[in-house]
């Protein structure tokens, strides 16, 4: 009995150690990379300097990097807040309703996630230049919309169903119409739920490459975009600078979140 | 400012269906003023349904529902000025306790002052002013559910719904809220209606209960004669502890009847109404109803003692009849008059009037 615990405990643990070692692992390694005194990108790193976060930095000599992440920003922005709110209303309306067309829908708004992205982004291309747009920042965040709103809709939708009927009973008894419902009690109560599904999509927009991929121009240049292109061209270290910067940002804005809303366990719902 | 008297509240033959299902069939109910009408009856019976009707949230299949005589069928759920306190007292969780109570009031746009006014009031109302800057998830148990009882009176409704509020409390408290709450709907002179399966429950805080079985009303009465006028073989079985022994009616003559019990005797016992010789009924009688005997004599039957157990000042014994029907019988606990275990002659209590009812002569 004690050896089987063990062996259990044994081989749960290595299973773990794998998974962390395959998430951390490189991780690790690109913010190590980051720091090199060397002149390319190689682990494990010669030496360590700031050099290349301080040429990142440099406003002119990596103008187009900002460039891009300044797209990159706006777009994921705009997205989060197109996402959110398409995702709010869609949760409010679909919430603990059933019948063929409820469930219809809702598959509807979740396909994106399984549609395949580069199908999609070359769909979204031709169909915006079939109707007379030019690729831009704009387009781009629709097309970013339209992908990360189900990240949303899933954290918002589980929020709603975790809702209690009897709070809306309760408030329409006491005399209050829907919108004023709405606005003092359902907005309020699955608030964190909305939160960690914006969350999910301003990330999800900022590392999106497929959709960018297709409908970025020359003037919309977006970050991972960029990134790639270094990569391919010069091996430039301060893609390593960049990843490092992005780690860092998601990983005090989940900190945030994790504080704020709970955002782990909004997931896991 | 608030109900101080009491509405009459009238469901006139609603009848609910989901789908193939119907859930209140035929129901009439005549609420007065004042008055704390218990629905009782077990899960699935109708009476949770039935209370959403009155709330609005369910819009009936047919019948009304007025107060005070006037129709509010029409109403949507947030115009019926109808208090509801649930089972999970539904308290928004983001407000504190004095903005749960402030709510009903700022929804319908009353003046702020007057709001400020009207929660103190109830926050005293319901010993609560210390707490009104807290969570509902900082209170008990029995603080939240005043909480929702305060946000229910603050808007004067003219019905108080009550859907299972004490449920979710431990015993000891149980009986301390329903207390309070029979204290402030007299206080209040609010109408009620409470739903329960809990029977004492239903007896304790009622003025009038209707059992409700499948949908139907099977009695509507007070608690006492619920209790012992049971009118139905339902009501006497789901109220209180009764004892069921068939037989055969043998004749009816001014106001008794005579009994044939398969358990091996022949008793008379009184009854309000005539049943046709030779009709299959059933003996319903209270384990307080019935009487131990060491002899045999006319309107006993033999009964084998298997255990007896001290309740307080009773004995409990549990029995069993010759043909394998258990009963359960309470007496006074008078010294060891009676050999604990063995066989002995069971009979009714001779002022005691137990329930005789018709049954299907297939079963």
């Amino acid at each position: 009995m004690r050896a089987k615990d063990l062996s259990y405990s044994v081989v749960i643990g290595l299973l773990a150690g794998l998974g962390f070692l395959i998430l951390i692992g490189p991780v690790v390694i690109v913010l190590l990379t980051s720091f090199t005194q060397g002149r390319s990108i190689r682990f494990p790193p010669s030496g360590l300097s700031l050099q290349w976060y301080q040429l990142l930095f440099d406003s002119v000599r990596s103008s187009q990097i900002h460039r891009a992440a300044l797209n990159s920003l706006e777009v994921a922005v705009v997205a989060m807040v197109g996402a959110t709110v398409l995702a709010t209303l869609a949760s409010v309306a679909l919430a603990r309703r059933s019948g063929t067309w409820v469930r219809a829908l809702d598959t509807f708004f979740m396909s994106p996630l399984i549609l395949p992205m580069l199908a999609f982004g070359l769909a979204a291309l031709m169909y915006f230049t079939f109707m007379g747009f030019r690729p831009s920042l704009a387009l781009i965040a629709i097309g970013h919309v339209v992908v990360v709103a189900p990240l949303a809709l899933r954290t918002t939708s589980a929020s709603m169903s975790q809702l209690d009927p009897a709070l809306l009973e309760s408030s329409a008894s006491l005399g209050a119409s829907w919108l004023y419902t709405f606005r003092r009690v359902t907005l309020p109560v699955i608030a964190p739920g909305i939160a960690a599904g914006a969350f999910l999509a301003f990330v999800g927009s900022l590392d999106n490459v497929p959709i960018s991929l297709f409908l970025a121009g020359p003037r919309s240049d977006m970050l991972p975009i960029r990134m790639w292109g270094m990569m391919e061209s010069t091996l430039d270290v301060r893609v390593a600078a960049v990843s490092g910067v992005l780690i860092a940002t998601v990983l005090v804005l989940m900190l945030v979140m994790e504080r704020v809303v709970g955002l782990t366990r909004r997931l896991r719902d | 400012m608030s109900g101080e008297q009491g509405h009459t509240l009238d469901i006139d033959s609603v009848t609910h269906r989901y789908g193939p299902v119907t859930a209140v069939a035929d129901v009439s109910l005549a609420v007065r003023a004042g008055e704390i009408v218990a629905l009782l009856g077990p899960s699935g019976c109708g009476k949770t349904t039935l209370l959403r009707v009155v709330a609005g949230f369910v819009r009936q299949s047919a019948g009304s529902v007025r107060i005070d005589g006037k129709a509010i069928d029409h109403l949507p759920a947030n115009l019926r000025n109808v208090g509801i306190v649930f089972q999970s007292y539904a308290l928004f969780p983001h407000m504190t306790v004095a903005h749960n109570v402030a709510y009903g009031l700022q929804a319908r746009g009353v003046p702020r002052g007057d709001v400020r006014r009207a929660v103190e009031r109830f926050l005293e109302v319901v010993r609560l002013t210390d707490f009104r800057d807290r969570l509902p998830r900082q209170l008990s148990g029995g603080q939240q559910q005043r909480v929702a009882v305060a946000r229910a009176l603050a808007v004067a409704p003219t019905v108080m719904l009550l859907d299972e509020p004490f449920s979710a409390l431990d015993k000891g408290l149980r009986l301390d809220m329903q207390i309070e709450i029979k204290r402030l709907q007299r206080q209040f002179g609010l109408t009620a209606i409470l739903v329960t399966h809990d029977q004492d429950e239903a007896m304790s805080v009622a003025d009038r209960i209707a059992v409700m079985n499948h949908g139907r009303v099977e009695q509507f009465d007070t608690p006492i004669a619920v209790y012992d006028r049971p009118a139905t073989l339902f009501v006497s079985g789901f109220i209180g502890t009764t004892n069921l022994l068939r037989g055969r009616a043998l004749e009816s003559a001014n106001g008794t009847t005579l009994v044939e019990l398969e358990a091996g005797a022949k008793l008379t016992v009184p009854t309000d109404r005539a049943f046709a010789a030779g009709a299959a009924v059933m003996l319903s009688a209270r384990p307080e109803q019935l009487r131990l005997h060491a002899e045999a004599a006319a309107g006993r039957w033999r009964v084998h003692r298997r255990l007896a157990v001290p309740l307080g000042p009773n004995t409990m014994h549990d029995l069993e009849t010759r043909d394998g029907v258990t009963l359960k019988l309470v007496e006074p606990r008078l010294g060891p008059s009676v050999e604990p275990t063995g066989d002995a002659w069971c009979g009714l209590r001779p002022d005691a009037r137990p329930g005789l009812f018709d049954i299907a002569t297939s079963t």
